[in-house]
Order: structure tokens, then C-alpha cells, then sequence
């Protein structure tokens, strides 16, 4: 009987670079962002400068005392100066003549909220670099406070539930179509459940930034902030998009295409069913929180995809 | 040594900021117009498009950002320089004291403009002052000539190996940014040659994808004892490395302002009166209108508040019977000036003899001449005994 070689899955085929983090890194068990920034580094090797800032990945990317775990050469700046020290530094390269990836590496907080205007600031001038946001939904390690990327209803430090309290009053700021409309070469979304499109996304974000500001949107589960078990972050991942909470897409020179399409999308309770931030959630709040933060923003995204465009998504589940 | 002869224009305080910026040949350049500042903005912008500065000239969308545009250029390999003014000083603060740590030798033209307050589009040096301790060298200059003359001595003291700090060159706000003098423009070759010893010094570390390195990792416990020490160290030492630029630049150019401080007829005077900025000009005429009257007074101009002069400043004022430094900003908690305040703690260092803090020209109140014979007076009425009043608010108390 013949033995059959067990075919790997497409996504090793991307790889050009080996990982350029040591084993052991300083994440919480079961976070994504230890995934996300290995096959980062796998696919866009070492001519790549982080820049990064007081965060979840600054205790792996920043080091300890001067012992670090990856090969990287990094830039760790503060909150307000990621997009702006990014500049600086590919605004210096391009005048010595040298082909640098520049690639920022920031949570929600520092994207979405206070390092928004340097990140705006940046996309509009087309700097030539990629920013990645890793999505959290919050200030996860300062300890699980609301950012204005943490959704309707969801429980943190800031908005906790009790006697009044219902979590968080507002949507979550929808930061992927904001920089989007900031008109630049390509912005997409990605999450580990979809490794190949994650890729795929990354290898296209380093042709695009010859051209110009690439824009990355990671969905990235806490399982800490979130409650989830520390063995299901992927799970939590592919559900949040089989409900079309979080829609795989891009836009590329304005062109938007949803590179996953959900057939049948599932109701939002089985995703919020897995993370206990919203496990306090009544009929009415989740039915809100369809709406708000899945219903509508798709159908504004089918719309931004059917404008102009005559492309066909891929279709899966 | 044959003294350099550039060409004489007519131009602004601002103008002759952006003319020194361009002749130092920055890699990056990025800034954010605020008034009064805006015109050194736009200069930069019109060089570029002529073709005359050869730089990434980045239109920030704010001061912060163009801080650390400009911190992260130099840290990259590159020499950068911005240019800002009282708000947009306070909304690069961090962005400030980032590039302080990050021993990123910006140099940056700080157009003094008054804050916090309302109403306040007038000049004042409380933007320098509420800086004092970012961390950066703190230049105040008096006129346009020498306002560019100090931006090319900036870069040479911001970049020498032994020192490797931002330096903010200040200068008065309206009374000089919207002045137009008469200054002397070096040509590009010998300004190039005053900055080539530059070249020569050993290569700073840089962020280097072929050398990968970590920049502001975290530095704890006796790491991060050791970076303080050492800058604190280095600025210690910018004090006689400014001296030793600005001989350098007189035997260069012809034009030097005596480092640190500049003294005007000190050596043999009884008082002496301190300040800084464009003030320095007016005090001068009184000076000399005061020694035809009889009155033995000299002046200091403090060309360097951070780091502050003591060395040199105990030098001028040993021996002197008393002395009136006038602010053009005030320190909050101490009812004084700042310049007056860090006088005091060399007092040691003088001898104990009178000093009276004088407050003039906030907002844009001019520092008139009779203001500057009161102070002369006043001080003098020390010197011979009177008893004396330690802070006056000149304007309030005519």
C-alpha cells in the first residue's frame, strides 16, 4: 500500500523567508498576534523595519532589558508617532536609496484612536509603507479598556456591565473603510482562519507599497479581554466571519471585492455564544448588535464592491 | 584664515531660519505652519520647488507628527530639521522628549509665541520655558543675521559625536520672525565646509535593516540610569562645545556671538543687566546711553538656557555689585522670571550680592527703552545701598 504524501496547505507555497521569531515568545497563551507576526515575518523577510508601539506585541518586539525575540530591526515610538515615525523613515530611505519595508504593527487603540491622526495624515500623503493593525476590540494590555473599535454591547474595564452598566453604548468605528477612503493603493482585512488570504493580502500589501500607503485590518481575539478559551481563538476567527461580523475584502486602487464569500451567513449569536464580553447580551441587544455592527456595514460593503467593479468573489464557507 | 563673504538680502527673521536650514543640506524636512512660523514653512516649501533644497520635504498634517517625522529621519541615518512655535511646541511634547532620548540631533527653529493663555498670538518665550526639560539644547538668538548663523552652528553642535542632541533655536516671535534686516548669506560651498568636519567624526549607530538593531527598547533599572546619565553628561559638555563653534564660526565667517552668553561691557561694570532674545538690542543702546551718563553697567545676553550657563555666567558676574535680569516669560509657582529663577541657583557660585527678576514684553508688550533705563536704575539703586524689591512687573507697575 502506497504510503500518500500529506499535501500542505497552499499557504506554505507563499513563504519566502524563514521566521524571524524565536520560540517561546512572551504572548498569553492562545493569542493570535504570536501567529500573525510569524507569518508576517515568513512572508516579508528581513529587509523589514516594525514599527510598533507600547502594546500587546511590544513585550516580543520590544524586548527585555537587551534581549529580544526576533531578528528584526525595530522602531518603538509612542502611541501618537507610529504613522509619523514610519515616515520619517521611509522618507529617509527613498533619499539614500535604499529599499526598506517599513511596516507598522499597532493595536486598535493606537490605529483607531490616538495615533489616528498621524495614520490619516500619513494615508492621505501616500506614504510608501504598510501599516498592520492587529483588532483587539481595546486597550488589551493596559487591562481590557474600550477603544472605538470595541463593538455595541461588549463588556470591558471601561464599560462594565452592572446594575446600569450594559457594556458599551456605541458601534465600533468601522477603521478598514475609514482608510479606504482615504483613497489609497490597498487596504484589506484579514484574520488567521483565512491563512491563505492572509498571505496572499501580505504579498500584494508589499507589491502596493511601491505605489504607495497599504492599509492591513487584522481581526485579532483577546482571549484574556474577551473571555474566550485559550484554545479557541481561531474558532472565534472563522465564526466572526461565517456571520459576516468580520468580511474579508480589499480594495485596491479603490476597488473593493470581498475575497470570501459566506453562502449563508450565521446569526451573530454563535459568535457572541463563544466570548463571554457578551454573554450579558439580552434578545433585543443582540438583535441590536446584528444590525449595527454586522448588517449594516455589509450591506454598505456589497455596495462599495458592486460600485464600479465587475469582479466575482470566491465563494466558500 | 580668509573670512567667507556670502551675499547680503533683505529678508525676515524667518526667511534667515529656512535660508540656514537649506544651507545645511537636510535629508528631511517636515513642519507645520502655526504663526508665526508659517513663513519659514513656506520658504522651505519654495526652496524645494526651486530646486534648491534637495530634501523629502514632508506637509505634515500637525507638529507631532513632524517631530517624529523628523526624530525617526535622523535615527534612520538622515539629518532632518522642522520648525514650530508655542502650540505646536506643546502638541509635539511627547514627540520632544522622545527625541531627546532617542539622542536624534534635530535641529529646529522654535518661533517664540506666547502660551498658555488666550489671546495670545504675540510673542513671549513661554513655549522655550515650559520646555526646559524636555531634554533638548536651548538656543535664544537676537536678530536675523544671527538667527541664521545659529541654525548652521546647531547642526554642528546637534550632530557632534560627543554631544548628539536636538537643539531648539529661539527666537522672538513678530519682533524678529516679521523683521526684515539686512543678512549676510553663506555660500553653499563654505557653508558646506563649516559643517564638513561632520563628516569626519565616527559613524552613529543607525537603524539598519543590514545591522538590525532594536531602538527604545525598553530601558530598565540601571540601563535606563545609564542613558540619563549620559545625557545629562553630554549637555554638560554642548556648554564649551557652543564656545568652541562659535570661535570657530568667527574665524570662518567673521560674525561670531560669544557662545554661551555674549557680554557687552561687563569687564569693568558695577551691575549688569541679563536677558535674552530680541530684547538684547534694545538693552544695548541703554547701556551705552547709561555709561555716557556715568553709570558703570554692562550686559549679558544668554544665547544658551539649556543648558544653562553657569560657568560662564559666574565669570561675568563675580565681583559685580548687583544685578536685574529681565524675562520675557514667568515661572508659574515662583513669581519671578525663568532666567532670574536659574540665576539664583549660581548665586553660590557669584557671591551673594542683589539680584532682582524684572517681567516685561509678554504678549507682545514691547520692551521699550525707558523700561530698560528703570532697570538700570533700579539696579543701580541697589548696588548703592537702597533696599530693593526682589520681582517687578514692569508695564504693571509704571
Amino acid at each position: 500500500m502506497v504510503q500518500k504524501a500529506k499535501k500542505l496547505p497552499r499557504v506554505f507555497e507563499y513563504f519566502r523567508n524563514e521566521d524571524q521569531f524565536a520560540g517561546g515568545v512572551a504572548f498569553c497563551a492562545g493569542c493570535p498576534l504570536e501567529l500573525t507576526l510569524r507569518i508576517l515575518s515568513k512572508v516579508l523577510g528581513r529587509e523589514t523595519v516594525i514599527v510598533g508601539t507600547p502594546s500587546c506585541s511590544a513585550p516580543v518586539l520590544y524586548g527585555q532589558n537587551i534581549g529580544t525575540w526576533h531578528r528584526l530591526p525595530y522602531y518603538s515610538c509612542l502611541m501618537t508617532g507610529v504613522a509619523s515615525s514610519a515616515t520619517g523613515l521611509v522618507r529617509y530611505y527613498r533619499k539614500a536609496g535604499k529599499d526598506v519595508n517599513v511596516v507598522c504593527f499597532t493595536g486598535d487603540g493606537c490605529a483607531a484612536d490616538v495615533g489616528f491622526q498621524p495614520l490619516a495624515g500619513a494615508a492621505e500623503r501616500n506614504e510608501h509603507f504598510i501599516y498592520i493593525c492587529y483588532d483587539n476590540e481595546g486597550y488589551m494590555n493596559t487591562g481590557i479598556q474600550r477603544s472605538s473599535t470595541t463593538p455595541f454591547g461588549a463588556a470591558t474595564t471601561t464599560t462594565p456591565v452592572g446594575v446600569v452598566g450594559r457594556g458599551k453604548e456605541t458601534a465600533a468605528k468601522n477603521l478598514p473603510l475609514i482608510m479606504a477612503m482615504h483613497r489609497v493603493p490597498y487596504v484589506a482585512t484579514a484574520t488567521v482562519s483565512h491563512m491563505e488570504d492572509f498571505v496572499k493580502k501580505l504579498l500584494k500589501a508589499t507589491e502596493k507599497k511601491n505605489e504607495g500607503f497599504v492599509y492591513i485590518h487584522v481581526f485579532s481575539p483577546c482571549p484574556v479581554g474577551w473571555e474566550i478559551e485559550s484554545d479557541s481563538a481561531i474558532q472565534v476567527c472563522r465564526m466572526a466571519v461565517r456571520t459576516n461580523y468580520f468580511p474579508l475584502w480589499e480594495a485596491e486602487n479603490g476597488k473593493f471585492r470581498l475575497t470570501h464569500t459566506v453562502a449563508t451567513p450565521r446569526p451573530i449569536s454563535e459568535y457572541t455564544r463563544l466570548i463571554r464580553k457578551f454573554r450579558h447580551l439580552t434578545e433585543e441587544e443582540l438583535a441590536r448588535l446584528q444590525q449595527e455592527e454586522v448588517n449594516s456595514n455589509f450591506a454598505f460593503l456589497r455596495h462599495l464592491t458592486e460600485f464600479g467593479t465587475s469582479g466575482t468573489p470566491e465563494t466558500g464557507g | 584664515m580668509k573670512v567667507r563673504k556670502g551675499e547680503i538680502k533683505v529678508i525676515t527673521g524667518n526667511a534667515a531660519a529656512a535660508y540656514g536650514a537649506m544651507l545645511c543640506r537636510p535629508d528631511v524636512v517636515a513642519s507645520y505652519p502655526i504663526t508665526p512660523q508659517t513663513e519659514v514653512v513656506e520658504q522651505l516649501s519654495r526652496f524645494h520647488a526651486d530646486g534648491i533644497l534637495d530634501a523629502e520635504v514632508v506637509e505634515v498634517e500637525g507638529e507631532n507628527s513632524a517631530m517624529n517625522i523628523v526624530a525617526a529621519a535622523i535615527i534612520a541615518g538622515g539629518r532632518a530639521f522642522t520648525a514650530t512655535s508655542s502650540w505646536g511646541l506643546a502638541f509635539m511634547y511627547d514627540a520632544l522628549l522622545q527625541a531627546a532620548g532617542f539622542r536624534a540631533p534635530v535641529v529646529m527653529a522654535n518661533v517664540n509665541r506666547e502660551m498658555p493663555g488666550i489671546l495670545a498670538v504675540s510673542c513671549g518665550q513661554q513655549d522655550m520655558v515650559s520646555t526646559r526639560d524636555s531634554g533638548w539644547i536651548q538656543m535664544a538668538v537676537e536678530n536675523c543675521q544671527e538667527i541664521l548663523d545659529s541654525i548652521i552652528m546647531a547642526f554642528r553642535l546637534a550632530e557632534d559625536i560627543d554631544i548628539q542632541l536636538p537643539v531648539m533655536v529661539n527666537y522672538d516671535g513678530f519682533y524678529l520672525s516679521f523683521l526684515a534686516e539686512a543678512v549676510e548669506i553663506p555660500l553653499r560651498e563654505d557653508a558646506d565646509q563649516f559643517l564638513a568636519p561632520l563628516k569626519l567624526q565616527p559613524e552613529r549607530t543607525k537603524l539598519d535593516p543590514k545591522r538590525p538593531l532594536g531602538c527604545g527598547t525598553h530601558g530598565i533599572l540601571i540601563g535606563f540610569m545609564e542613558l540619563r546619565y549620559k545625557h545629562c553628561a553630554a549637555l554638560e559638555r554642548a556648554k564649551q562645545k557652543l564656545d568652541e563653534i562659535d570661535r570657530e564660526f568667527g574665524e570662518f565667517f567673521g560674525r561670531s556671538y560669544g557662545g554661551q552668553i555674549e557680554e557687552y561691557r561687563t569687564e569693568d561694570a558695577e551691575i549688569v543687566v541679563i536677558t535674552s532674545g530680541s530684547a538684547a538690542g534694545t538693552a544695548r543702546t541703554v547701556v551705552d546711553a547709561k555709561r555716557a551718563e556715568g553709570v558703570k553697567v554692562g550686559l549679558v545676553k544668554l544665547r544658551l538656557f539649556r543648558p544653562f550657563p553657569r560657568e560662564r555666567l559666574a565669570r561675568a558676574l563675580k565681583g559685580k555689585k548687583a544685578v536685574g535680569v529681565i524675562d520675557r516669560s514667568v515661572c508659574f509657582g515662583w513669581n519671578c522670571g525663568p532666567i532670574y529663577m536659574e540665576l539664583r541657583a549660581v548665586a553660590p557660585d557669584i557671591g551673594f550680592i542683589p539680584m532682582m527678576s524684572f517681567i516685561d514684553g509678554l504678549a507682545n508688550m514691547d520692551i521699550t527703552t525707558p523700561h530698560i533705563e528703570r532697570v538700570v536704575d533700579d539696579v543701580y539703586a541697589v548696588s548703592q545701598g537702597k533696599p530693593y524689591q526682589e520681582v517687578t512687573w514692569i508695564p504693571l507697575e509704571e
